[in-house]
Parts: C-alpha cells; sequence; structure tokens
C-alpha cells in the first residue's frame, strides 16, 4: 500500500542522480566541495521558492505571482534590511501577512488564484521598482556570510538543501497541522466539516508560502549580493516545474517537500548539464523542457505500471 | 580596420603605430582558455557582436594565442540563469571569462565566486558593478551630450527637439537620456518639445513618434538611441513634414537611408553607436590582463562614429539588417589600456 | 433498547430549511436520545440529506430551532456523520484522516496515537478488515474507504461519539462487511449510544432500528417503533408502489452471442447479463477492459459499439458544470452532427423524449446537472447511455444510492431495451438486482467462480460462489 508512497520519491531522487552522474562525467571537477557548492547554490533560492510554490499547490492553487514576489524580497532585503533592518523586518511582516490575507481573499470570494495572483504579480513587481528603481543595494553582511559559509564535510547547498528538506517535511508530512493542510487539497469539504475554518487554513497555507518566499529573496541577495527589481522572473515557472519534477500534482493536496526540494536541484543541474554540453542557446530552453517531459512520462509509466 | 583607425582618431593612429611592433603579449597566454558569458542574442547588435567574437577568437585560437574562446549565451535573459552560467564556466576551468551582463549588480556573487578562484572576469557593454571584476565601460551619458554637441554645430539657431528613448526602465536608457538633457541644458537654444520610447526598434520608434506628431510645433532635430532613427524618419515622411536632422544609431537601415537622402538632397548627419564588435576588445583586454599585464578596473569603449565622409565606406561593409561594425584588435586593446592610464 | 428516561441528545423543534422556492425540509421535529437507533427512509429527494446537515450543525434551519443538550455545536455534542459520498481526503493516510477530525492530536508522537486509535476501531467495528493505518486513502478500494470512513466515526476522537449519522454507509459494502457493521451499530446503541441509520435497504432498516422515521417532500409522514411497520407497510408509507418481487419475465430467447472475453464473461444480444460477488473482487475492473477493449479512444464515431454507465458517478459519470440537456446528449452527439456542428433541435429533442421516458424530475433540461437529486443524477446517466445507439451498454454498480421507485423504472426500462435486442452487462452489489438477470457471473478474487443461468440464479447460488473460496482458506 505504501508502494505508491514510496515510489513518488524514489524517482525525482533517481533523475536527480542520472543527471549528477552524467555531470561528474561531463565535468569531472564538479565533483568536489568547491564544485558541488557552485553547482548547487543558486538552487537554494530556487529550492525555498519551490516550497512555497508547493504550499499554494497543496491547497489546489497556484501562484503565478511568485517570481515578482521573491523579486520583491530581495530588493527590500537589499534595501531596507540592509539599512535599517527593523523596518526591513517589518516591511517582511507585512508582505507574509498581505499573502496571508491574499489567501482569505481568494476563499472568501472564491476566486481564481490563478487570475488573482496574476494581477498580484504586478502589484509586487511595481513595488520592486518602487523600491529599487535600478539594480543596486546590497547584501546584509550577515546574509552574505551565511550564503558563503563553509560547513564541514558538505557544502554549504547541499547543507541547506538537506535542512530544508527536513524542515519542511517536518513541517508538512509530519505534523499536525501540515496534514489538516494537505487535507485541505484532497478534499476540503471534508476538513471544513469536520469543524476546521478553511480561510484560516488557506491563509496559512499562503501565509507559509509568503514566508518561504521572504526567505527565498533573502538567500538570494545573500548570494548575488545585490538585487534587480527583475532578478527572480523565472521563478514562477521554475517552482512550478519543480513542484512537479518533484512528484507533486496540481490538484489533490499530493505534494512532496523533499520531491520539491530535489525538483529544484534537478532543474538548476539541467541547466548547468546542457551548458556542459555545449548545447546552443537556440535549442537550451527546448532540451529543458525536453529533460523536464521525459521524467514526467517516466513518472507517468511508473506509477500506471504500479497500478496494474 | 580602417574604421577602426578612424574612430580611434589621428593621435590614437600614431600611438597603435608606436605600439605595433611592442611585443605582443608579454606572457604567454597560449594555454589558456577564455570563455564569453552572453545573456542576450535576440537582436542584431548582439547577433554582429557574437559573430565578431567568433570571427576575432578564431584568428586568435589559430594565431596560438589562446587555446580557447568558447561563447555561451542564456536561454533566458535573467540575471539568475547567468549567475549560474558564470558559476559553471568556474566549474569548466576557464582562466577567464568575458562578460556581457544582465544585470550590473545580481551578478556580483557569482563574479566574486570566480574571482576568488582566481579567474579573470571582464565585463563589457553589460558591465558589473563588483569591484574584482574589469569593467569595459560605454559612456552612454557622453553619447547623449555628443548627439546635442553635434546638432549645436549644424543648427545654430536652435529650436525644438523631439526625443526618442529606449526601454524604459533600462539602465542605458535612462544614461543616454541624461546625457542628452545636459546637452540641452549646455544649449539653451534647444528645448526638448516631445519623448517617447522606441524601444530601440524601427516599427515601435515609428507608431510612437507617429503618434506624438500631430501634438508637436515644428521639430528641427530628433536625438535618438540607436535602432529608431529610420523608424523616426518614416512617421515624419508619412506625417506629411519636413525631415529634421536626424542623429542616427549606425543601424544598416539608417545608412541606407541616409545615403538614398544625401543623394536626392544632400541630407546631412551624424550616426553613432558601440560598434558590436567591443566584445573583441573585451577578448584582447582578457587576454592582455592573462598575459600579466598591468590594466586598470575601469576603462572606457570607443565609439563608432560615421560622418558624411565615411559614409559609403561603412554602409557597403554593414550587412543587411545588421549595424555598422568593427573588429578591435591587440594594439586597440593596449591602446584603450594606455588611455586609461 | 427503548428511548431511556435522560433528556435527547439532540431536539429538532419545527425545523425548515428553504433551498430559494425549494422546501427541501418543511418543519420536522425529532427528538434523539441516548440509546436510540433510528432508521430514516424516504425516496430519493425526500429531505433525509438536508435533515442530516440540520441535525449535525452542517446547514442552519432556515426556521424553527436545533438544539443540542451539550455545548453550542453539533461537534461539541458528539455528533458524527458518515456521508453517502465519500468525504475523505484520498491524498491522506487513513491515520491522518483521523487527524482531520480529531482536533486535539496534537503535538509530538500524534501520528502513533491516531494510527492506535482508528487501527483500533476498524478492529472494533470490522474485524479482520484487512486495512493498514498508513495506506493512503486513494489505495483503497471503495469499499475500504468506506469502511474507514465509518470507523472515523466511531472513533473516540478525544471525546466518544454519542450520536452518528450514518448516510447509506452500506451502499458500497458487500454483505458480509455490511453485516459487520450492523452487529456494530446494535452494540452501540445497547452500550448508550445513539445513530441515526439511512438506507435505501429495507431489511437492514429493519434489522438495526428500533425506531422508523419515514420522511416525503420534506415531512415526517410516519414515526413509529420499528415492530409496528411491516415491509410493505414501510413501503406504502414513502409513497411508492413498489411490487417487491418485481420479477420480470425472461424471454430465454437471444441472438448471437456479441461478447466474449478471455475471463469467460459472455453475452447474447438482447440478454441482460450481472455480474456479482463480494464488492470490489474484479466486477468493476472486467467490465472496464471490455468497455476499453471494445471502444477506440480515436475514433469515438458515430456508431459506438458500447455504452458505459458509470457508479461512481462523481468521479466517471457526471459533467457537474454542464446542464441536464448537455450531460444526456454527450454521447450522441456525433450521431446528430451535420458537418460537425451539433443539429441543436434534435439534441434537445432527444433529451425531451429520454427526460420523460426516464422520469426525470426537472422543469426545464436547460438547468444545471447539479440541481438534480443524487438519484435523478443518475437517470440522467441511464439516458445518455440508452440514447446512444450502442449495441451494448455497460453498467458499473449504476444503482448506488438511488431510490426504490427509480430502480423499479429502470428494470423496467432495461427490459424493454433488451426485448428490442439490446445487450447489458451489469455490475451490481445488491443480489436483489442481479437477480433480474437472464445469466449471472459471479467473481471471486477477479476471477468467474460461477456462470448461473434460468432458474439457477437464486440469492443462495450467488452467496454461496461468492463465499466458497473464504470458507475454504
Amino acid at each position: 500500500m505504501t508502494f505508491l508512497a514510496r515510489h513518488r520519491i524514489v524517482l525525482p531522487v533517481v533523475s536527480l542522480a542520472v543527471l549528477l552522474a552524467a555531470t561528474f562525467y561531463m565535468q569531472p571537477r564538479a565533483m568536489s566541495y568547491f564544485g558541488l557548492n557552485l553547482l548547487f547554490n543558486l538552487a537554494v533560492p530556487i529550492a525555498l521558492a519551490t516550497i512555497a510554490q508547493m504550499m499554494i499547490i497543496m491547497v489546489n492553487d497556484i501562484d503565478l505571482s511568485l517570481g515578482a514576489f521573491v523579486s520583491l524580497t530581495a530588493c527590500v532585503t537589499a534595501t531596507f534590511l540592509q539599512d535599517a533592518p527593523l523596518i526591513g523586518a517589518l516591511i517582511m511582516l507585512s508582505l507574509i501577512l498581505s499573502y496571508a490575507a491574499l489567501g482569505a481573499l481568494i476563499h472568501a470570494f472564491d476566486l481564481p488564484a490563478i487570475v488573482v495572483t496574476l494581477g498580484m504579480s504586478f502589484v509586487w513587481g511595481g513595488l520592486a521598482l518602487f523600491i529599487l528603481p535600478s539594480p543596486g543595494g546590497s547584501s546584509p553582511e550577515w546574509l552574505r556570510a551565511l550564503m558563503t559559509v563553509k560547513p564541514p564535510f558538505a557544502p554549504m547547498a547541499v547543507v541547506a538543501a538537506i535542512i530544508i528538506a527536513l524542515v519542511t517535511h517536518l513541517l508538512i508530512m509530519r505534523s499536525g497541522i501540515g496534514t489538516v493542510l494537505r487535507g485541505v487539497g484532497g478534499n476540503a469539504r471534508s476538513v471544513g466539516r469536520a469543524g476546521w475554518s478553511l480561510i484560516r487554513l488557506k491563509a496559512l497555507a499562503y501565509g507559509l508560502a509568503g514566508l518561504f518566499g521572504v526567505l527565498a529573496g533573502m538567500t538570494l541577495v545573500g548570494l548575488t549580493t545585490a538585487a534587480d527589481a527583475n532578478i527572480a522572473m523565472r521563478y514562477t515557472l521554475l517552482s512550478i516545474a519543480g513542484v512537479i519534477l518533484g512528484g507533486g500534482e496540481f490538484i489533490g493536496g499530493k505534494v512532496s517537500p523533499t520531491g520539491a526540494v530535489i525538483g529544484a536541484l534537478t532543474l538548476t543541474l539541467a541547466a548547468s548539464f546542457l551548458s556542459f554540453m555545449r548545447l546552443s542557446s537556440d535549442w537550451q530552453i527546448g532540451a529543458q523542457g525536453a529533460i523536464l517531459i521525459l521524467v514526467l512520462t517516466a513518472r507517468l509509466i511508473f506509477r500506471q505500471g504500479g497500478r496494474t | 580596420m580602417n574604421i577602426s583607425r578612424m574612430l580611434l582618431g589621428a593621435a590614437g593612429i600614431a600611438m597603435t603605430a608606436g605600439l605595433a611592433h611592442a611585443d605582443a603579449h608579454s606572457g604567454d597566454t597560449s594555454e589558456m582558455r577564455i570563455a564569453l558569458s552572453n545573456n542576450y542574442a535576440g537582436n542584431s547588435w548582439r547577433q554582429a557582436m557574437l559573430q565578431t567574437w567568433k570571427e576575432s577568437t578564431a584568428q586568435a585560437v589559430a594565431d596560438g594565442v589562446v587555446a580557447a574562446a568558447d561563447a555561451y549565451t542564456t536561454s533566458e535573459n535573467q540575471a539568475t540563469e547567468q549567475a549560474a552560467q558564470i558559476q559553471n564556466m568556474i566549474l569548466q576551468g576557464y582562466d577567464a571569462i568575458v562578460l556581457n551582463a544582465a544585470s550590473p549588480t545580481a551578478l556580483n556573487g557569482a563574479v566574486k565566486e570566480a574571482c576568488d578562484a582566481g579567474v579573470i572576469v571582464v565585463s563589457f557593454d553589460g558591465i558589473v558593478t563588483e569591484p574584482c571584476a574589469y569593467r569595459i565601460a560605454v559612456d552612454f551619458a557622453q553619447m547623449g551630450r555628443e548627439q546635442v554637441e553635434y546638432l549645436a554645430t549644424r543648427l545654430a539657431d536652435g529650436g525644438n527637439l523631439l526625443e526618442i528613448r529606449g526601454l524604459a526602465g533600462v539602465f542605458v536608457d535612462d544614461e543616454i537620456s541624461k546625457g542628452i538633457h545636459e546637452g540641452v541644458d549646455n544649449n539653451d537654444q534647444f528645448e526638448i518639445v516631445g519623448s517617447v520610447h522606441g524601444d530601440w526598434a524601427q516599427d515601435v520608434a515609428q507608431k510612437a513618434v507617429a503618434g506624438i506628431l500631430p501634438s508637436l510645433p515644428e521639430v528641427v532635430g530628433v536625438v535618438t538611441q540607436g535602432g529608431d532613427g529610420y523608424g523616426t524618419a518614416q512617421a515624419f515622411e508619412a506625417a506629411g513634414r519636413d525631415t529634421p536632422l536626424i542623429v542616427l544609431g549606425n543601424r544598416q537601415d539608417e545608412l541606407q537611408w541616409w545615403a538614398e537622402q544625401r543623394d536626392a538632397n544632400g541630407y546631412e548627419t551624424l550616426s553613432l553607436s558601440i560598434a558590436p564588435g567591443v566584445a573583441s576588445l573585451a577578448f584582447w583586454v582578457a587576454q592582455q590582463v592573462l598575459a600579466g599585464e598591468e590594466v586598470p578596473q575601469d576603462l572606457t569603449v570607443p565609439f563608432l562614429k560615421i560622418t558624411q565622409a565615411d559614409l559609403d565606406e561603412a554602409l557597403a561593409s554593414t550587412p543587411e539588417g545588421s549595424v555598422a561594425n568593427v573588429s578591435y584588435f591587440l594594439e586597440d586593446a593596449q591602446q584603450v589600456i594606455a588611455d586609461a592610464e | 433498547m427503548t428511548a431511556q428516561e435522560s433528556a435527547p441528545l439532540v431536539t429538532l423543534t419545527d425545523a425548515a430549511r428553504h433551498f430559494g422556492p425549494v422546501r427541501a425540509l418543511d418543519g420536522v421535529s425529532l427528538s434523539v436520545f441516548p440509546g436510540d437507533c433510528i432508521g430514516l427512509v424516504g425516496h430519493n429527494g425526500a429531505g433525509k440529506s438536508t435533515l442530516v446537515n440540520l441535525v449535525n450543525g452542517g446547514l442552519p434551519p432556515s426556521s424553527g430551532e436545533v438544539r443540542f443538550d451539550l455545548g453550542e455545536t453539533a461537534l461539541d455534542a458528539g455528533v458524527r456523520s458518515v456521508f453517502q459520498e465519500l468525504s475523505l481526503c484520498p491524498n491522506l493516510t487513513v491515520a491522518e484522516n483521523l487527524r482531520i477530525s480529531h482536533m486535539e492530536l496534537k503535538g509530538f508522537g500524534w501520528r502513533r496515537t491516531a494510527r492506535a486509535e482508528i487501527a483500533e476501531t476498524l478492529d472494533m467495528v470490522f474485524p479482520d478488515h484487512g486495512i493498514t493505518s498508513d495506506a493512503e486513502v486513494d489505495t483503497l478500494s471503495i469499499a475500504q474507504r468506506q469502511m474507514v470512513e465509518i470507523a472515523i466515526g466511531f472513533a473516540p476522537r478525544g471525546q466518544s461519539a454519542r450520536l452518528v449519522i450514518l448516510d447509506e454507509p452500506t451502499s458500497s459494502l458487500d454483505a458480509g462487511i455490511a453485516d459487520q457493521l450492523l452487529q456494530h451499530i446494535k452494540r452501540f446503541c445497547l452500550g448508550g449510544g445513539s445513530v441515526i441509520f439511512i438506507s435505501h435497504m429495507l431489511g437492514e432498516i429493519f434489522d438495526v432500528a428500533n425506531r422508523i422515521i419515514v420522511l416525503k417532500d420534506g415531512k415526517i409522514v410516519a414515526e413509529k417503533p420499528t415492530a409496528d411497520f411491516t415491509r410493505q407497510g414501510l413501503v406504502d408509507a414513502m409513497g411508492h408502489v413498489a411490487t417487491e418481487t418485481a420479477e420480470a419475465e425472461r424471454t430465454g430467447t437471444f441472438g448471437a452471442e456479441v461478447v466474449r472475453t478471455d475471463q469467460g464473461l459472455a453475452a447474447r444480444q438482447g440478454e441482460v447479463v450481472g455480474l456479482s460477488g463480494l464488492a470490489g473482487h474484479g466486477q468493476a475492473a472486467a467490465l472496464a477492459k471490455l468497455y476499453l477493449s471494445q471502444s477506440s479512444s480515436w475514433r469515438a464515431g458515430r456508431s459506438p459499439q458500447v455504452a458505459f454507465v458509470a457508479g461512481d458517478r462523481q468521479s466517471d459519470g457526471i459533467l457537474p458544470l454542464w446542464s441536464i440537456l448537455r450531460n444526456m446528449t454527450v454521447s450522441i452527439l456525433p450521431k446528430d452532427a451535420r458537418f460537425g456542428l451539433v443539429d441543436r433541435q434534435a439534441e434537445q429533442k432527444v433529451a425531451e423524449d429520454w427526460k420523460t421516458r426516464i422520469g426525470i424530475r426537472t422543469d426545464d433540461i436547460t438547468n444545471p446537472l447539479l440541481s438534480l437529486s443524487g438519484g435523478n443524477q443518475q437517470k440522467v446517466l441511464f439516458a445518455r447511455a440508452l440514447a446512444s445507439p450502442a449495441p451494448i451498454v455497460i453498467m458499473d454498480d449504476p444503482m448506488r444510492g438511488v431510490d426504490v421507485g427509480t430502480k423499479q423504472d429502470v428494470y423496467a426500462m432495461i427490459r424493454t431495451e433488451a426485448a428490442a435486442g439490446r445487450t447489458f452487462l451489469w455490475y451490481s452489489t445488491e443480489t436483489e438486482e442481479v437477480c433480474q438477470c437472464d445469466r449471472v457471473f459471479v467473481f471471486r478474487n477477479g476471477e468467474i467462480s460461477a456462470e448461473l443461468t434460468g432458474a439457477e440464479i437464486t440469492e443462495e447460488k450467488i452467496l454461496e460462489a461468492s463465499f466458497e473460496m473464504q470458507e475454504a482458506s
């Protein structure tokens, strides 16, 4: 019975392992402490954004504003959080709260999340331009130090990925409230009947997404040392792809935080792999898409095989 | 080569001649590899840039100056993607990275990683602010100022100007526009009566200008950002108004139109822009750094100016749909380095 | 067994509920006492579900009053509901589903507590259930899901269950498991718990209920101790002239064999073939396989060979956003299409025709499908299949949650169509229905264990063939 459940995580792990092996073969230099960090450090903010997206997908919605939101939080990090940490923290808090409010709003008026978040992406984008009209700002020292820390045994990127996966796994898969949140995606009506306030649960899911969006923006600035109003625009689609690649599904509350982190790593690695292959940029987007389709097809075949 | 000399001016020629006999590379770089990290390839300028890179570096590799000079372009014009690309280049063991950056700041983390790994980073056109990198910057504001200065020499009485801007929110647009406004402040016989965004594209510029023309008084000159001059001219013609003095931006269609106008009615103007060949300049600068030369962190790219006298030659050497170009050579790089010192 | 002297758990005083102009429940007064086991019957649309929703706090009454003895809400009073449509979260495990209904489960190790609690309850209600509490619900069969749902209803959840409302709990269960449930209900009521039991299986009602309430058109039309009802009397009270032994004459003359599968499943033209056996023993899979082999995914053409009536109408049958009309005619659009365009008039005509033939209770067939009650939705699915020219109709437990009256209508219709030369393959969990067939295949563990024809088709024979193996093992 747990066959399928175990299955869901096996495929993302295998995809990552295969891709990693191929990358090591192509570029043996990557097989080192330093190499792994270079390969994966930019995956850390993507992994956090993917987790944020997963929170939304978990309750059967989708967030098209995530890239703009992470850009905004990156801009706030590079400006306010650096110059006036208290105000910066307050802004971040209010951003998280506005995400939660958005979730409540979407539920209360039964709005399509896809439309609301698409609209919000312009709001976040506008705010980001307002805060940081031209690229710049700088990373708070402690954040830069955190993102360039050199832990023993494994590089920062790997340690961070493991920590993110572990924490979110505990939060979403193991904790009681995480279970109820997944239940909202599985069968919202039955959760509501059991006496839960759906509007609060939705707000909580969106609030968590906001929190991880903020973390994504902060880590991104920690890596790049500066921001730009468009810095994370591609995170919207990357995060959706990451969730799906990690074994999540668009509806039904079937998500896997560990899978999502692995999905984010896989996507990052896929781009590097194609670059190592010297594939012309004209073909790269197509090839990235092909990798995605390949993995999803494999998943479908495995799933159907598991069923009969 | 002719154009190259021409734009460097008489003083430059003298210096170049002197340097040409100098040792081409004091340190041996024949085992070293240089990569080009490019963020965008979707317009004629970038295509020409990549083409020049390919030609110049192929020659350099054949001559044994460097072992390899590979070009990479990110599939999406995104800073995070380019940061990953730079990190990959560090892994691939390149000795130097020549960089046309998607963002002046968002790549700083990756550039720092490269510097820390001992990789030389030379940024050009789209430069980065990370102090450890070399910058071959375009003085865009100067480009704006020069346009107005030129107009001042031609139109002593002054008059109304129309400003065509680039893509809103982009640094280059802000800079050129700033320069233009400074120029107008210094030459108070001119007044900017209208400003539209042409997005550096002829069709956009034509539409935008056609839209604003009916509301404008007589316009004597148009200041542009390149890629928008031909569209502007078309809009004036369609509106049945006299063609003002339009400063052009080296695009082939602009030069073609200029030549036609010149033959028909003696039209005279100036065209200036950055040659896509600046990539080859950056290549040679990187090679010089690798060779152990003392190179200042901040260098300035010369403009490629085309005057009435050079028009036919420039037009002949510019393929259709492209932009007037020039390849830079080692001597040019040494000249630019010397100028900066 | 009788109502005790103590105060009622729930009291409804002249409670009514209106949906727009529709009076779903029209002034009902009812008290549920500890130890009560109330059988609630009525045909589809009589207001049973609305009554249940008032009692469990799902809907506030439009007028009148609903009062609980403990606390303000149904939840505080220990009122639990097990709904007709499956309302578990399919993406969660059995234990996690318990967590949804059990808010007090918190802190480290809640999982262990939840696992133990659900396993204990499952063991208590359905001995030998074979369900692991770590299984994800969507890996379970419908019957198993229903069992889990019932178990969650009875589970302690911090404060023991005092009133459990069971809405058609046995519709997906086979006879053996249904019996386990009935036994548990009896034990539960003896122990002072209360149950409201809704079922179309009158036998079950007579078995467990100490009091029967008959609803008709939103009103209570009869409320008496079970002993005072006869089967016929109950059916009459519901307002149906259902002849209990609607033993249709079997013609016995069939055409050529039109279906034969590797498994041995066969059908001749004009025959009504039943598939029986315990729920989840491969009947549905056999039908699905047959259907998929007979139809093409590419050429859904003008003359399909087979039509399918889904039993799980939520997931396989209805198009919830479409109108009744569209739902009915979606199978026949290519037939009447001209140059690929839908012939609206022909579509309308067919739909009106079937509306009257099958008795769909609506004023306007352009209303949304969800305006219909469950039974009427199922009728629409029948109409969809029967309207198509397909010579073979496959039905996967199509009578789930359909009231007696509708069933009789559909039986008659199937007979007429069969006489006209159509072939029916009919899987049903209700033995009574299977007994109406010309030939019955009994499934066990995914294989055909018996083929019965004519006079052989009896409840005893079918049960025998269903259970044999289990006795042996």
